[in-house]
């Protein structure tokens, strides 16, 4: 669906079914250069299974325009003022790598309309390399290759795919070219505070599910460790997957985010 | 544009999309002679029918052996996705079928394979959608033939068997300005010799059955969506941008993008038209792609040789291959050699052209390209019988053109070979020439 926020045309995807604020909210939110059709699977079964979902392409992301936001607080910021277009009340907060910043600094913003937080390949703090952000300022789709190069575990280079005869590397490598990736990389690696906000959610014993991939060279798993214990939950680690976890093992992500969110609904 | 891996190309044709499975450690891509698969649950049942999850339901939609070769031909292509089907000219039939709807146009190059021209001219004829066919190369003649209502523009790379090469840069500079894709027929061609996405194709076709797998063994082909075509803001392709109600209203470009078109191509024509590749015929295809690079290289010399020696032959009247005098985009989009179809007449017209067909003994006389082995044909009695003199005179096919496939055996003993139908030939032009 397509929802007015800072008026500009910004697109939510639902899953396929429409958007229902009655229904409890799952909030997906993407990383660095992508957009919501990273979690296109996940999106669908929460949609067809009594959740309304709420993915959003953040502002000059593939089908939403505006500018881009050149900070994680800009972005929570931006979120909270999507979420409350749509009049929905509580929501369960999911974010990859760069989203679970969002998601970390929106949390503080949302106050007691947030339910649960569920973070997916990433850390509190995600150091970005120098050389990286400059390739993606000066060639956005030499930096989207040599970046998801860096970001798929083993079996995706190899060529294998959850969906069958899909690429997912060629499917991320088109949206992330044409994407923000460098404000996107730059917002990431000036955000300072996601160690203190995490410890902050604990304090207030907000729900929270880290899971992490096993061959994530862009956010180890010892930082998604330690963001688990800020967090005060028990990581859970997937194999054979890296960083670009919601793309590389749906299935797997799918039914840890949906036993822990599911657990919280009933 | 984009790589769909960090592997180099003869990697990728051993290795992509598979890895030693986990029950049995199997090196080489099983069989999964299979029709259907086990659902863990109900819940998972219509997770995957709902495409909620991925993976495999029943064979005439996925297969796991067909799923390696389709992974594998989409990232030597360097697509976002690939669908494998029973033919060529299937994986033809289901693109065309996914953009086109009653009512709108088709705009294709008129050198072409002749069973493509009769799907073009006279089949969807039937079902509303119309064709005009160009001289593709040329730009103006192609921009003013594309209407309202055009839904894409179609070349082959390599055409059959005229041998033009297609401008592709400029083709798809053409279409996309007026917000059209380019969907290129690239089986002379094969990956190794030019990956047509990195020049502007939007949607790539091959016959696998030919050099891809090149053994004279299955029929296969494929459709290689390559992800960058904006379906959305040209406009003009509802079956993507639109609710798809028999998919629950699915959006195909909203929720899979880059892969929009693959998943409508699954989610539709493989689920009602059926024209699934076989798993035996992937797994067949499979064995020939993993040495395609390895072919293609003896391929292309030996057809290069085979020009240069036919060129010096009393009894040839004249030898067509991309690469004698290339054009300057002949030579920038195939710097490894313009691939192995040559066509080339006898003197003495029709008759001298049998007389050579049926002398040879080394060289097969049939209709197909791309095997291992030498193979002739005569166009105008067989594959181009169907067309009209002005459609054969469009296709550049005189009746006198002789095409030939050129394998791999060793170049001399082709040499040979063709020696034996020249003197045949030259028999028959004396005769001529006594009566």
């Amino acid at each position: 669906m397509y929802i007015q926020v800072d008026n500009a045309n910004t697109f939510i995807a639902t899953g396929g079914k429409p958007f229902a604020a009655h229904l409890p909210t799952v909030v997906l939110l993407h990383g660095s250069g992508t957009d919501h059709r990273c979690w296109a699977l996940q999106a669908r079964w929460f949609a067809f299974h009594g959740y309304s979902v709420f993915a959003p392409d953040f502002p000059a992301h593939s089908l939403s325009e505006g500018e881009a936001l050149t900070s994680i607080e800009l972005m929570a910021a931006w979120l909270v003022r999507a979420l409350d277009t749509t009049k929905v009340d509580k929501v369960h907060l999911v974010g990859h790598s760069q989203g679970f910043l969002v998601a970390l600094e929106a949390a503080g913003l949302l106050g007691d309309r947030l339910k649960s937080v569920t973070a997916l390949a990433t850390a509190s703090a995600i150091p970005v390399n120098p050389a990286l952000v400059e390739m993606a300022q000066s060639n956005p789709k030499v930096a989207a290759e040599m970046m998801l190069q860096w970001g798929f575990g083993s079996p995706h280079q190899y060529g294998a795919s959850s969906v069958p005869g899909m690429q997912p590397i060629g499917i991320g490598t088109r949206i992330m070219a044409n994407n923000p990736l460098a404000i996107d990389l730059i917002a990431c690696n000036a955000y300072e505070k996601g160690a203190e906000k995490a410890l902050q959610l604990a304090n207030i014993g907000c729900p929270s599910c880290v899971i992490l991939a096993a061959q994530d060279r862009m956010t180890p798993k010892k930082e998604g460790f330690k963001l688990a214990l800020d967090l005060n939950t028990a990581a859970q680690v997937i194999a054979d997957s890296g960083h670009m976890l919601p793309m590389e093992a749906p299935k797997e992500s799918l039914n840890l985010m949906k036993k822990f969110i599911q657990s919280l609904e009933t | 544009m984009s790589k769909s891996s960090y592997l180099g190309a003869d990697t990728i044709a051993l290795h992509s999309g598979y890895q030693p499975e986990s029950d049995h450690g199997s090196r080489a891509v099983p069989i999964y002679q299979t029709t259907s698969y086990v659902f863990d649950s109900v819940d998972e049942a219509s997770a995957l029918f709902n495409v909620e999850q991925g993976g495999h339901i029943y064979s005439r939609i996925t297969n796991p052996t067909v799923a390696v070769l389709e992974q594998r031909l989409a990232a030597l292509e360097g697509g976002a996705g690939a669908i494998c089907t029973a033919s060529g000219m299937s994986a033809l039939f289901v693109s065309f079928f996914s953009l086109c709807s009653a009512g709108d146009h088709i705009v294709s190059a008129a050198q072409i394979y002749g069973s493509t021209v009769t799907l073009l001219k006279h089949s969807l004829k039937r079902f509303n959608i119309d064709c005009t066919f160009v001289d593709i190369n040329d730009q103006q003649a192609l921009g003013a033939a594309i209407q309202d209502n055009t839904k894409l523009v179609f070349c082959e790379s390599i055409g059959n068997p005229g041998l033009a090469v297609s401008n592709l840069p400029a083709i798809a500079k053409t279409a996309h300005a007026q917000g059209i894709p380019l969907v290129v027929d690239a089986t002379f061609a094969t990956p190794y010799l030019n990956n047509p996405i990195e020049h502007g194709a939007d949607v790539v076709v091959h016959s696998v059955t030919k050099w891809i797998g090149g053994h004279g063994v299955a029929v296969g082909g494929v459709v290689i969506d390559g992800g960058n075509f904006d379906w959305l803001k040209s406009g003009r392709f509802p079956t993507l941008t639109q609710p798809y109600e028999p998919f629950h209203g699915m959006n195909f470009w909203e929720e899979f993008g880059p892969a929009a078109l693959a998943m409508r191509i699954r989610c539709e024509s493989m689920r009602d038209i059926g024209a699934a590749m076989t798993p035996h015929n992937a797994f067949l295809l499979l064995q020939g792609l993993e040495t395609l690079n390895l072919r293609m290289q003896q391929h292309v010399s030996n057809a290069q040789a085979m020009v240069t020696w036919l060129q010096t032959q009393d009894a040839v009247a004249w030898v067509n291959h991309p690469d004698i005098n290339a054009e300057a985009h002949t030579k920038a989009l195939f710097p490894k050699g313009a691939g192995s179809m040559l066509t080339f007449g006898v003197k003495g017209g029709r008759d001298a052209g049998a007389a050579f067909i049926n002398a040879l003994q080394l060289s097969s006389n049939l209709a197909n390209v791309g095997d291992s082995r030498t193979l002739v044909l005569h166009p105008g009695s067989t594959t181009h019988s169907r067309l009209s003199e002005n459609d054969l005179i469009a296709a550049g096919i005189g009746a006198d053109l002789i095409r030939v496939s050129v394998g791999i055996e060793t170049l001399k003993d082709i040499q040979a070979d063709f020696s034996l139908g020249l003197r045949a030939a030259a028999k028959i032009l004396a005769q001529q020439a006594e009566a």
